[in-house]
């Protein structure tokens, strides 16, 4: 059994989850648990996305139509739901996208500022 | 959580979706080596709460909005129900606002804006004559000829078709019965898209005189025929002639729209007949301008397409015929437009009024809210606290007054059901569709959005104050007074809107009260009390010319022999709403038939101007000697005098009207008399140049028989009755009234708005007065602590009551003064209506803003009483 690793989670910022589940989708249609098992694995299990805030945030990209649902049959001949990014969601990710770099752009500025400023 | 049925299907695939989930993830960790067991445990741990999960998907699904709506309103209905008093006032308040509102606008919706019962009724227009020297004013009926030729000339119209009310005595079951109805053009029926639903319309050869078939109304065929299909096809008896009954109308069908409503349709063949071959039937006399025309336009067709193509028409026919044609034009109006005629303005300006009343509720609304917003301060600013956003506040703060006006427009609703009756008596009788005013759904809707704007109106200032409360403020020790003083100013201007308001309603309504005053006092030129008139209608086919005046002449000598009687004979009647015109030429130069002068003309017999106690200034009066035999003789009156027989003694005067009767040619007639002006048309109309005739020299309708009697109405009524039924039990008596009658019907249209105003401005006063002793009120409550203070400190209670009266003074005073200076401009809208009253009268204008002191100060003394009660150590005490 795998330990836990609650410690190492870190809680996302509002938004960010967004831009995850926006650029996992990026890669081809996915339903909810392979988002959030895609989102585990290429971050190294260091990002582990609650079941809690996926599923919300899966309903509210939806119904701002970034993403659409469908529901298709798997090999095991079981229903499931799974999402695939919209044009107007390309246009969102790369919103998103930019924003981010910005953003982390600013951050990683002020870390990287030698002087204390008083 | 119950879901709501649309959402229970989302709901399933939501449970699917987590489910296939967890599956996913078990057989994950089944191809890593867990036991089944394991994988099942460890994916459910991992999954989390389902319950959770579920939960704050669903808040996704866009119906959460609806859902804090829902808390929203449970929260505002728990809100109101802890202060019964303020749902209650409020409530209250809204209701009649509403109410008002709703009754006026269902009065505005029949008789203004619902359409016309008939297919397609935008297509149907109105076509009148217009005399092109007097402009728009000048707009006419239409002539026979004029019709006919539209008829066929015009490209504009599918059909058009004309019509003029009549009516005629109908011999049913050997009683004669008089019966209102039409004399129309063939195609009526269709034109108005409208066909019997037995038997059938008319022909179009059964335009030619002799063919006498009748249509009746589905009202009739019951209470006369019983109902009976045989009855298409019989042949009943109407004004002495056979006619055949071809169909019946459904019923329902209306029209011509006027009162009483037209219970039987013949064709203008009536017109056509003459008594006399080498007459000119009505329907060939292009000077006769009685009937209206309705047109149905093709489709696509414009209305001023329509005008152009009837314009070409009419300047044609003015070429044709320069001395009947030379100075008319056509006019088309929407049918609907041309119905509500005169009454829009009055209908408008009570729509105006009673949405001021509306505005007053709305301000007292937000007053109420304003007092209760500052005692709730503390609630608020703790909810601002612990975190709710502005945005939420004010939505829930909204919320409470939504559910407030949907209290209020429920109880609106009620009040105006009840009330629309009392509209509706008040109304004049003639105004078309008063008989279907109703709260349908158009006037729901109305309602319903006035209701919901109005909320917003009155709650959206208090809530955005009431959200800036600072939470720290607020939440003070005693969380009292801090909100209240910020929002003083706001109430106090608040309420001087409010007066003004007041003000400007309760002005229009005192000048129209002043006015309506005038007009019912105002000399109508005769004295109708103890004077009775009737009608009935000599079929002409037995009762040739000679005969109708030898029947008159003889009725009236029967009726002189009555005790205590003075009868006479007369058409038009003063404010029966009958008016003939006929041109007439002066001695001197020639001028054409299209250019002579018009006056006002009647017919009277010996004695109508002493019954109705029209003096006689100059001359005399008809006598039994003026017959067809004596001289051709003229009595005119001293507007006419004034006018056309200027600087000469107008005895021995000679006029030559166009009416001739039993002559080759029109006669000259001499001046053997003046009479005084009387208002013939309407009480608040001056007196026109009109000339008479006396009966016996130029009979052209059926007279009103004229009684001056001390008998009561009913005994004279009923000896005319016998009277008239001895000589020939074929005719029907009707339209028996008094003069008086006819004086109160002409006023009724100034009596139904003066009516209304006043009670609207009577509920502005009320909702004003309960305004200012709402803002006074809590003024003395919030101030308790300082009037405490000055008492114990020696202020003597009357010097506490002045400083009251003169803080609440002060706000009455800018209001009435802000009502004045508005009401100046806006009693100009009142314009017409006014009789003898200037829009700026001061005496009106003075005791208004005497009544508002008076009530201001009412209102305002007993909370100032209230003032000097206060126990100091009590008041020092609280909290």
């Amino acid at each position: 059994m795998p330990v836990p690793r609650y410690r190492t989670r870190i809680e996302l910022l509002q938004g960010t989850l967004d831009l995850l589940i926006l650029q996992t989708l990026q890669w081809g249609p996915r339903h909810g648990y392979g988002i959030s098992q895609a989102i585990r694995t290429v971050s190294a299990d260091v990002l582990q996305v609650d079941t809690g805030s996926l599923y919300p945030a899966l309903h509210r990209l939806e119904r701002q139509k970034w993403i659409r649902a469908e529901w298709t049959v798997s090999g095991r001949n079981q229903r499931t739901r799974v999402y695939e990014l919209t044009a107007a969601g390309r246009k969102q990710l790369l919103a998103e996208r930019s924003r981010w770099e910005q953003v982390s752009a600013a951050i990683g500025s002020i870390l990287a500022h030698p002087g204390a400023v008083e | 959580m119950r879901l709501p049925v649309w959402r229970r299907n989302q709901d399933r695939e939501l449970d699917e979706e987590i489910a296939s989930h967890i599956r996913l993830a078990i057989a994950d960790r089944v191809e890593r080596g867990e036991t089944a067991e394991e994988a099942s445990h460890a994916a459910r741990l991992e999954f989390g709460n389902v319950v959770i999960v579920k939960e704050v998907t669903r808040e996704m699904w866009g119906w959460i909005a609806l859902e804090h709506l829902a808390k929203d309103v449970r929260y505002a209905c728990r809100a109101l129900r802890k202060a019964p008093g303020f749902a209650a006032v409020a409530v209250a308040t809204f209701a009649l606002g509403i109410g008002a509102n709703t009754a006026m606008f269902s009065v505005i919706n029949a008789v203004m804006l619902r359409p016309l019962p008939f297919p397609e009724p935008k297509r149907l227009v109105s076509v009148t004559e217009v005399d092109q020297r007097r402009g728009d004013a000048g707009s006419s009926s239409v002539a026979w000829p004029n019709f006919f030729e539209w008829r066929s000339r015009s490209k504009a119209f599918e059909q058009m078709s004309a019509y003029h009310e009549r009516a005629f005595t109908m011999v049913v079951g050997g009683r004669p019965v008089h019966t209102p109805g039409a004399i129309v053009s063939a195609d009526l029926f269709a034109t108005l898209g409208v066909q019997p639903v037995l038997g059938r319309g008319f022909r179009s050869e059964e335009e030619r005189a002799g063919s006498d078939v009748v249509v009746i109304s589905d009202g009739l065929w019951r209470s006369e025929f019983g109902a009976a299909a045989s009855a298409v096809g019989s042949v009943t008896t109407i004004n002495s002639r056979p006619f055949t009954i071809v169909g019946v109308m459904p019923g329902g069908f209306r029209f011509p729209f006027g009162v009483p409503a037209a219970q039987m349709w013949v064709t203008c063949a009536e017109d056509a007949r003459t008594d006399e071959p080498g007459d000119t039937p009505m329907t060939a006399e292009r000077g006769a301008h009685f009937i209206s025309v309705v047109g149905r336009l093709r489709r696509g067709t414009t209305l001023p397409a329509a005008q152009v193509d009837l314009d070409a028409v009419a300047a044609a026919l003015a070429r044709e015929y320069p001395d009947d044609n030379g100075n008319r034009g056509v006019k088309l109006t929407p049918q609907l437009e041309s119905l509500v005629g005169d009454t829009r303005r009055p209908l408008v300006v009570l729509l105006a009024a009673v949405g001021c009343v509306l505005l007053i509720a709305c301000v007292n609304l937000a007053n109420l809210l304003l007092v209760r917003g500052a005692v709730r301060g503390k609630e608020i600013a703790l909810r601002v606290a612990l975190g709710a956003s502005r945005r939420r506040i004010v939505t829930q703060l909204l919320t409470e007054c939504v559910v407030l006006s949907a209290f209020g427009t429920a109880a609106g609703l009620l009040l105006a059901s009840w009330s629309i009756r009392f509209v509706v008596q008040v109304s004049p009788a003639n105004l078309r569709g008063l008989d279907e005013v109703t709260i349908d759904r158009f006037v729901l809707a109305f309602t319903a959005a006035v209701g919901f704007a109005s909320a917003l109106a009155f709650g959206t200032l208090p809530a955005w104050l009431e959200s800036r409360a600072e939470p720290r403020a607020g939440l003070d020790e005693s969380g009292r007074a801090t909100a209240g003083r910020r929002h003083g100013r706001m109430r106090a201007t608040l309420v001087v809107s409010e007066m003004a308001l007041g003000v400007v309603l309760l002005i229009g309504a005192g000048l129209l009260l002043r006015s309506f005053h005038r007009l019912a006092h105002s000399d109508p030129g005769f004295d109708g009390s103890h004077v009775v008139t009737a009608k009935f209608t000599l079929p002409d086919n037995r009762y040739p010319y000679r005969k109708q005046i030898a029947f008159y002449d003889e009725l009236l000598a029967d009726l002189n022999a009555l005790p205590g009687v003075q009868a006479s004979a007369a058409s038009p009647l003063p404010l029966s709403g009958l008016r003939y015109s006929i041109s007439f030429q002066l001695p001197g130069a020639k001028v054409p038939a299209s250019e002579q002068p018009s006056a006002a003309f009647g017919m009277v017999g010996p004695g109508y101007f002493r019954a109705l106690q029209i003096p006689i200034v100059a001359g005399r009066d008809f006598t039994a000697a003026d017959d067809d035999a004596a001289t051709r003789v003229v009595v005119v009156n001293e507007s006419f005098a004034h006018r056309y027989l200027a600087g000469r003694d107008p005895i021995g005067q000679r006029i030559k009207p166009g009416l001739s009767t039993t002559e080759k040619e029109t006669p000259w007639r001499e001046v053997v008399g003046v009479v005084r002006d009387v208002r013939h048309l309407a009480l608040n109309e001056p007196a026109r140049p009109t000339y008479f005739v006396p009966y016996a020299q130029g009979l052209i309708s059926s007279l009103f028989i004229v009684i001056r009697s001390a008998t009561p109405t009913t005994v004279v009524v009923d000896q005319v009755r016998r009277a008239v039924l001895r000589k020939d039990p074929e005719l029907a008596l009707y339209d028996a009234r008094t003069m008086d009658e006819y004086l109160t019907l002409s006023v009724a249209p100034a009596r139904f708005q003066t009516m209304l105003l006043t009670l609207f401005a009577a509920l502005a006063l009320v909702l004003t007065a309960v305004g200012l002793y709402g803002v006074v009120a809590y003024g003395v409550a919030q101030r308790t602590r300082e009037f405490g203070i000055r008492l114990a400190l020696g202020a003597r209670p009357r010097e506490v009551l002045h400083l009251v009266l003169r803080n609440a003074m002060r706000l009455a005073g800018a209001g009435i003064a802000a009502g004045i200076v508005a009401a100046a401009f806006a009693t100009r809208l009142l314009g017409s209506a006014l009789y003898e009253i200037r829009p700026l009268d001061p005496l009106t204008f003075a005791a208004v803003a005497a009544t508002l002191v008076a009530v201001a100060l009412a209102a305002s003394f007993v909370p100032a009483h209230r003032a000097t009660r206060v126990d100091p150590i009590q008041a020092l005490r609280t909290d």
